[in-house]
Parts: C-alpha cells; sequence; structure tokens
C-alpha cells in the first residue's frame, strides 16, 4: 500500500473534510431549528395542523435519504427549484435531520410534568415564557443525549451528499481512488475519518452532558430514561 | 373558633360560578355547581376521593376548561369572551391571565421548577410578569421566603428540600405576587405526616391575614378550625355545605355522616384524640 | 412533468426493484441477525478479550458510515481476488453492518430480563446453552420486537445505497427510469410512495406490537 496518495492530494483532502464538517453542522442547525418549530407547533396547534405534521413527519421517516436528496435535487428542477449539490445536501439534511428532532424535542416536552407549566400560567407566563423559560432549559437537559446520538447518526449521512456530487469527503477520496487506482488507500482513509469523526462527536457530546449535569438537580436527571434512538445508516 | 365576622370586608364576591358543569367525554364529573366565596372568606372543599373537587378548583381557574354556565373572578368571566354573535369564545391566553392576575394557585405536587433554585422559582414570575427590577424582584421574593420560614433555603435547589419546605416555598411563589384569592389543592396529601404541621401553619397564617382561600383538603382538622364555611362535594354536586361545626356536628345528608364517619373511624385507630378536636400547630 | 403512461409503463419496473430492494433487506436482517447473536454473545461473555473484541465490532460497524462500508466490500474483495456477484456483496453489506445495530438492541433485551429467572433455571439443572437459547432469547426477542422492527425500517432505508454500487434495486430503478425518461420528480416520486408504502406498514406493525407487548406486560 502506498499512501502517498494521501499527501499528494492533501489539499482536495482537506477541503474534502471542511466541506463535510460544514455540511454537518449546517445540517445539524437547520434540522434542530426546524424541529423545534415543529415539535412547538405540534403541541400547541390544533388537531388539523397537528395530523398534518404527523403525516409528514412519517413520511420522511419512512423515505430513505437517498431518495429525499434526489427529489430534491434531480426532482427539484421541476418545480422550478434549482439547487446547487451544496444546497440541496444542506437543505435536504436539514429536512430529514429535522424530523427526528422534532421527535426528541417532542418527547423531551412530554416528559416534563404538566403541572409545572400549570403552576407556570397560574403566575401569569405567557405561553412563550412558559416555553423557553420553563420548559426548553429541563428538555434539553434530559434529551442532551438524545441529540448528541441524532447528531453522530446525521454525520453518518453524509457521505451520501457525495451521490449528488457535493465536494465533500468521500466524493474526494473516491474521486482521488478513482484516479490513481488506489482504491484500498482511499478507503482505509474515509473509514478512518468518519470513524475519528465520529468519536470527536460522542466525546463532545459525553463533555457536554457531563457540564450540563454540573446545573442540574437531581430531579431533572432522575427523569432521564429517553432513550436515543439509534440508526443503520 | 373559626374566623370572625369582623375580618371581612364590605362582603364583595371575589369567586363566583353559576350553574358551572364540566364533563370528560360522556362523564359529567362536574354538575350544576353554584358556588359564591366572599373576600377573606376561607372555603374547605370535602368530599370522597373522584368526587370532583380538584376538578371543581381547577375549573374555578379555568385550568380546567368548564362546558356550561360561569366562573366570575371579582366579576369578570373567566376563560371565555362573548363574540359578536352573542356566542362564547375560548379566551386569548393573555386575557385568561388577566382576569386571574389576582388568583394564586398551590398544587398537591408542589411543581416546582427544578431547574431553578428556590429564590429564582420566587422571582422568576416577578421578573417576567410583573416586570420587577433584579433588585426590587430579589428584596420581596427574600421577604416572601421569610413570611412562610425559608429565607435561609433561598440558594437551595427545589429537589433538596423535604416536602414540606418545597410546598412552602410554592406557596411562597405564589404569594410573591399578591394574589388577592389563593386556591390550594390538597397541599398536604404528597407530605409525610410529620411535615404536615408546618405547611397547615402557614396556610393558617394567611387566613388570618384575610386571604380569600379555596382549600380542597383531607385535613379535617384544618377545615374545623379554619374554614369559614365547608363544602361537601359528592359525585359531582355540592351535597352540603355550611360552617364546619355544623356540618361536622349535624351533617344533614347520609352520605356526608358516612363520608365523615369512615374518616373518623380511619384515623381515631391511630390518633389518640379524636381528628376534629385535633390541634394541627 | 409527469406521464402518467409513462409511468405505468415504468411500474413493472419499479416493483421488480422493490422486490430486489426487500429480499435483499431481508437477507441482509437475517444474516446480520446471526452476526448479531454472535457479537451480543462476545460482548456479554466473560471473557476480557472477547468482550473487547465484541465491543470494537459493535463500533467499527456503527462508527463507519454503511455507504463508505458498502464501496469497500465492492471495491476490496475483487482486489483480493474474490469475484463475489453485487448482490453478495450488497447482502454482506448490510449484514455486517446491521449485526452491529442488532447486536446491541439484543443485548438491551437480555439485560432487562431479570436475574432470578436465570438463577432458578441454574437451581433447576438447566446448562448455559439451554438457558440461553430457551429462556434468555425467546423473552428477548419478544421484548426487543418493536426495535427489531424498527431496524427493518433503518435496514429498507438503507439498503437504497446499494443503488451506489449499480444494484438494480429500488433507488436505482428509479434513479435509471428517470434519468431515461427526463421525468425525474415522477419516478423518483414513485419510489418515494413505494417505501412509505412499505415502512409505513411496518411501522404501524410495531406501533400495535408494541401496545401488545404493553399490555401484556402491565
Ligand atoms: N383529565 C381527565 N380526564 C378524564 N377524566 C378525568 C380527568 N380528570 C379527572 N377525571 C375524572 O373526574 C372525576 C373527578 O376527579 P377529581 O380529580 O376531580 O376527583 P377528586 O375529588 O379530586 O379526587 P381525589 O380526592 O382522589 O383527588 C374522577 O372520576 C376522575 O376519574
Ligand atoms: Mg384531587
Amino acid at each position: 500500500m502506498d499512501f502517498s496518495v494521501l499527501t499528494d492530494h492533501a489539499g482536495e483532502i482537506g477541503s474534502g473534510f471542511l466541506v463535510t464538517i460544514w455540511t454537518w453542522v449546517g445540517g445539524v442547525l437547520a434540522g434542530v431549528i426546524a424541529g423545534l418549530i415543529m415539535a412547538v407547533i405540534q403541541l400547541s396547534a390544533g388537531p388539523w395542523v397537528r395530523g398534518v405534521l404527523r403525516c409528514y413527519i412519517e413520511v420522511i421517516r419512512a423515505t430513505p435519504f437517498l431518495v429525499q436528496l434526489f427529489l430534491l435535487y434531480y426532482g427539484g428542477p421541476s418545480l422550478g427549484l434549482s439547487l446547487s449539490p451544496m444546497a440541496a445536501g444542506l437543505i435536504g439534511l436539514g429536512i430529514y435531520g429535522s424530523v427526528y428532532f422534532a421527535e426528541i424535542f417532542r418527547t423531551g416536552f412530554t416528559s416534563i410534568p404538566r403541572g409545572q407549566q400549570e403552576a407556570a400560567a397560574m403566575l401569569g407566563m405567557t405561553p412563550w415564557q412558559i416555553i423557553w423559560r420553563v420548559q426548553i432549559p429541563q428538555m434539553l437537559v434530559l434529551i442532551l443525549p438524545a441529540l448528541v446520538n441524532f447528531t453522530t447518526i446525521l454525520g453518518k449521512e453524509t457521505p451520501v451528499l457525495s451521490i449528488i456530487t457535493v465536494p465533500e469527503l468521500t466524493f474526494v477520496l473516491t474521486g482521488v481512488g478513482a484516479e490513481t487506482f488506489a482504491y484500498v488507500e482511499t478507503l482505509l482513509a474515509l473509514c478512518v475519518g468518519y470513524f475519528l469523526l465520529a468519536e470527536l462527536c460522542s466525546r463532545l457530546g459525553q463533555w457536554l452532558e457531563r457540564r450540563a449535569s454540573r446545573y442540574l438537580t437531581q430531579g431533572v436527571q432522575q427523569r432521564r430514561a429517553l432513550k436515543p434512538r439509534e440508526s443503520a445508516a | 373558633m373559626n374566623q370572625s365576622a369582623a375580618k371581612r370586608g364590605a362582603g364583595d364576591v371575589m369567586l363566583e360560578a353559576r350553574g358551572m358543569s364540566k364533563r370528560f367525554g360522556d362523564h359529567t364529573v362536574l354538575q350544576d355547581i353554584n358556588l359564591s366565596i366572599q373576600r377573606s372568606e376561607v372555603v374547605c372543599l370535602i368530599g370522597p376521593s373522584g368526587s370532583g373537587k380538584s376538578t371543581l378548583l381547577r375549573s374555578l381557574a379555568f385550568l380546567e376548561n368548564y362546558d356550561d354556565g360561569e366562573v366570575f373572578v371579582e366579576g369578570e368571566l373567566l376563560g371565555y369572551d362573548r363574540a359578536s354573535d352573542g356566542r362564547r369564545v375560548r379566551s386569548r391566553p393573555s386575557r385568561l391571565s388577566d382576569v386571574r392576575r389576582n388568583m394564586g394557585m398551590v398544587f398537591q405536587q408542589f411543581n416546582l421548577w427544578p431547574h431553578l433554585s428556590v429564590l429564582e422559582n420566587v422571582m422568576e414570575a416577578l421578573l417576567r410578569v410583573r416586570g420587577m427590577k433584579r433588585d426590587d424582584a430579589h428584596r420581596l421574593a427574600l421577604a416572601t421566603l421569610e413570611k412562610v420560614g425559608l429565607a435561609e433555603k433561598a440558594g437551595a435547589w427545589p429537589n433538596r428540600l423535604s416536602g414540606g419546605q418545597q410546598q412552602r416555598v410554592a406557596i411562597a411563589r405564589s404569594l410573591a405576587m399578591s394574589p388577592a384569592i389563593m386556591l390550594f389543592d390538597e397541599p398536604t396529601s404528597a407530605l409525610d405526616p410529620e411535615l404536615v404541621g408546618e405547611v397547615l401553619q402557614v396556610m393558617r397564617q394567611l387566613a388570618e391575614e384575610g386571604m380569600t382561600m379555596v382549600v380542597v383538603t383531607h385535613e379535617m382538622g384544618f377545615a374545623a378550625r379554619v374554614a369559614d364555611r365547608v363544602l361537601f362535594l359528592d359525585q359531582g354536586h355540592i351535597v352540603e355545605q355550611g360552617p364546619p361545626t355544623r356540618l361536622f356536628r349535624h351533617p344533614q345528608s347520609p352520605r356526608l355522616a358516612q363520608f365523615l364517619g369512615n374518616y373518623l373511624e380511619r384515623n381515631s385507630l391511630f390518633e389518640a384524640a379524636p381528628a376534629l378536636n385535633r390541634v394541627d400547630d | 412533468m409527469f406521464d402518467l403512461a409513462l409511468l405505468v409503463q415504468g411500474l413493472p419496473l419499479l416493483l421488480a426493484g422493490l422486490w430486489n430492494t426487500v429480499w435483499l433487506s431481508a437477507c441482509g436482517l437475517a444474516l446480520g441477525f446471526l452476526i448479531g447473536i454472535g457479537v451480543c454473545s462476545l460482548k456479554l461473555s466473560e471473557r476480557g478479550a472477547l468482550r473487547r473484541l465484541g465491543g470494537a465490532y459493535i463500533s467499527v460497524f456503527r462508527g463507519i458510515p454503511l455507504l463508505i462500508q458498502l464501496l469497500f466490500i465492492y471495491y476490496l474483495l475483487p482486489r483480493l481476488g474474490l469475484d463475489i456477484p453485487a448482490w453478495v456483496a450488497a447482502i454482506a453489506g448490510l449484514a455486517l453492518c446491521s449485526g452491529a445495530y442488532l447486536a446491541e438492541i439484543l443485548r438491551g433485551g437480555l439485560l432487562t430480563l431479570p436475574v432470578g429467572q436465570v438463577e432458578a433455571a441454574r437451581l433447576l439443572g438447566l446448562r448455559g446453552r439451554t438457558i440461553l437459547t430457551r429462556i434468555k432469547l425467546p423473552q428477548a426477542l419478544r421484548a426487543t420486537l418493536p426495535a427489531l422492527l424498527n431496524e427493518v425500517i433503518l435496514l429498507i432505508k438503507a439498503s437504497s445505497l446499494i443503488s451506489a454500487v449499480g444494484l438494480a434495486e429500488l433507488t436505482r430503478t428509479a434513479q435509471n427510469l428517470a434519468a431515461s425518461s427526463f421525468l425525474q420528480l415522477q419516478f423518483y416520486l414513485a419510489a418515494a410512495v413505494l417505501y412509505c408504502i412499505v415502512n409505513i406498514s411496518l411501522a404501524l406493525l410495531a406501533g400495535q406490537l408494541e401496545r401488545r407487548f404493553e399490555k401484556g406486560r402491565a
């Protein structure tokens, strides 16, 4: 094996790595924000809106991320929505992530005893104040493990973006492999790269959880029974 | 001794229910409730489990939206607005908060916010609802905690406190907003027996200071000593009401007599003194 | 944008693609299940080295994205002189990856079993392997059935990545039809609908089983 192909293409590989990180972070941010909005709507909207949102979530969860990407990237132009690979990738990751984040947030919201909201309402706090001041601070701590877990899962979806030619790590390295026939070296580098990213993410998560638990009172921690979701992809 | 009539104000009605009913599905939990509570009056709600006491109290605060009839808080309709076509529609949250601005509530499960310290629990609504300055809110919160005897616990986390202390914090949190009416839903039922007294003591002090109170309770001793009026609720109806002495000594309805009989039987097994003469402090 | 006639024309191909998706996933799951049992017993073994081996398997195959694993198998095995058909590579990829997830699901199921049951079985003179196959596994399976079904859904979705190595499963079929007809939206939507039908049915089944299980436990 000859790993000099890697050093020869260090510049491209580095930029692919940055693109991977950027799509990952961007996808997570978009997903978290959209997911939080969806969860809040699910909590407060009427049955009709809730039903529609529920269907949307189930449909996104039932279809492969790759098919969603194809729909967005190749199907988009027929609807007048021409996206660059990068934009399609980011939006796709955001959409895919948002429904899972929404579920995590929803479980978090419902795991906080109703009485706490009632107490706040009786003191005159507005629905927004209750969400921001009472529910979200507690919920974030409860769902942190699930959030970290799904963030890792979303990271493992980023290689799929290479299929619609987003120039991220997998795209760059498979390209280098095809060009130099150094398949083994480039694939090994990919394995190591993603493995390290996953490790980094889970370490970061553990650190965050430790920090958060310092702020926590026993009561919040005791209810921290949310099981993180797993994914095969 | 019951409260002297002298402490009462001009007899203005603080809280009123007219023909109010509440259903859960096809199960009618409250039926045609009529109730009027005067300023500084202390009303205790008693009744068997499942009779609808909590539902009644929660409807009076619009934590349950009652189906028929009306609830008035200091003369204002609670929870609904009249639409232009005469039908009634649910109030917007801001309107609801406005009508119950003078109402405080204390829950069986305390419902303190575990992510905030004791002091922050009390300060939160002062800051966000009253819009007070931090210093003022801090001062008022400390003073209120002082009143329930917990000023030294200001920095503690709620979950580190005993149940009795938590409930006193909850009372302080509500009290700091200077309510005119306070609702209590079995405030001592989640407490170990030896912690009941400290909470009842605080409530009694409030009653003596002229707070209008509606208390759902199983503490007959408290009802006998502090209430001006006791309501006996059974299967969603107010079966009997009146001053505690009359109700406890001369129950008119067989159901109340049976309820009290059960209560005495249960408690006299464990307590030397008959429950009705029990001293709470 | 849409062309019903072409859709009808392409439908048999799409259904054939769906069939490939389903049986490849099913084979991947079945093999993955065997791997899962193996890795799970490694992970629960009393020997530290075996436990670490199981742990390493799980973190490697869960840590590396499935697409990379598939590419690895697809490109690497031929270079080692193993000329295997694409579908074998696909099943192997799905099995290796799902094995890691299934091992964790099974371990979760086994760990929730009351210790007393195993002790009781030991007292009755049952041997280790009998206890595992007759007492522990059946219960763990029952307890983890919803999670297992969920894993099936994830696997069916994951199998769309097989398209990247050129196998004509559902996604690849849709891709081919879309490219040849220029009706991209139509054929990707059709594929999405087919995935939905399969996966939502599975999700409903999982929900039903979960409810029944919860009732049984109450
Ligand atoms: N959210 C709800 N949905 C459906 N039924 C309810 C709900 N809340 C209460 N009920 C029913 O209404 C009836 C009255 O309940 P409520 O809690 O008011 O009784 P209670 O007098 O407070 O009893 P306890 O002394 O046990 O607290 C009960 O039959 C109860 O099952
Ligand atoms: Mg009650």
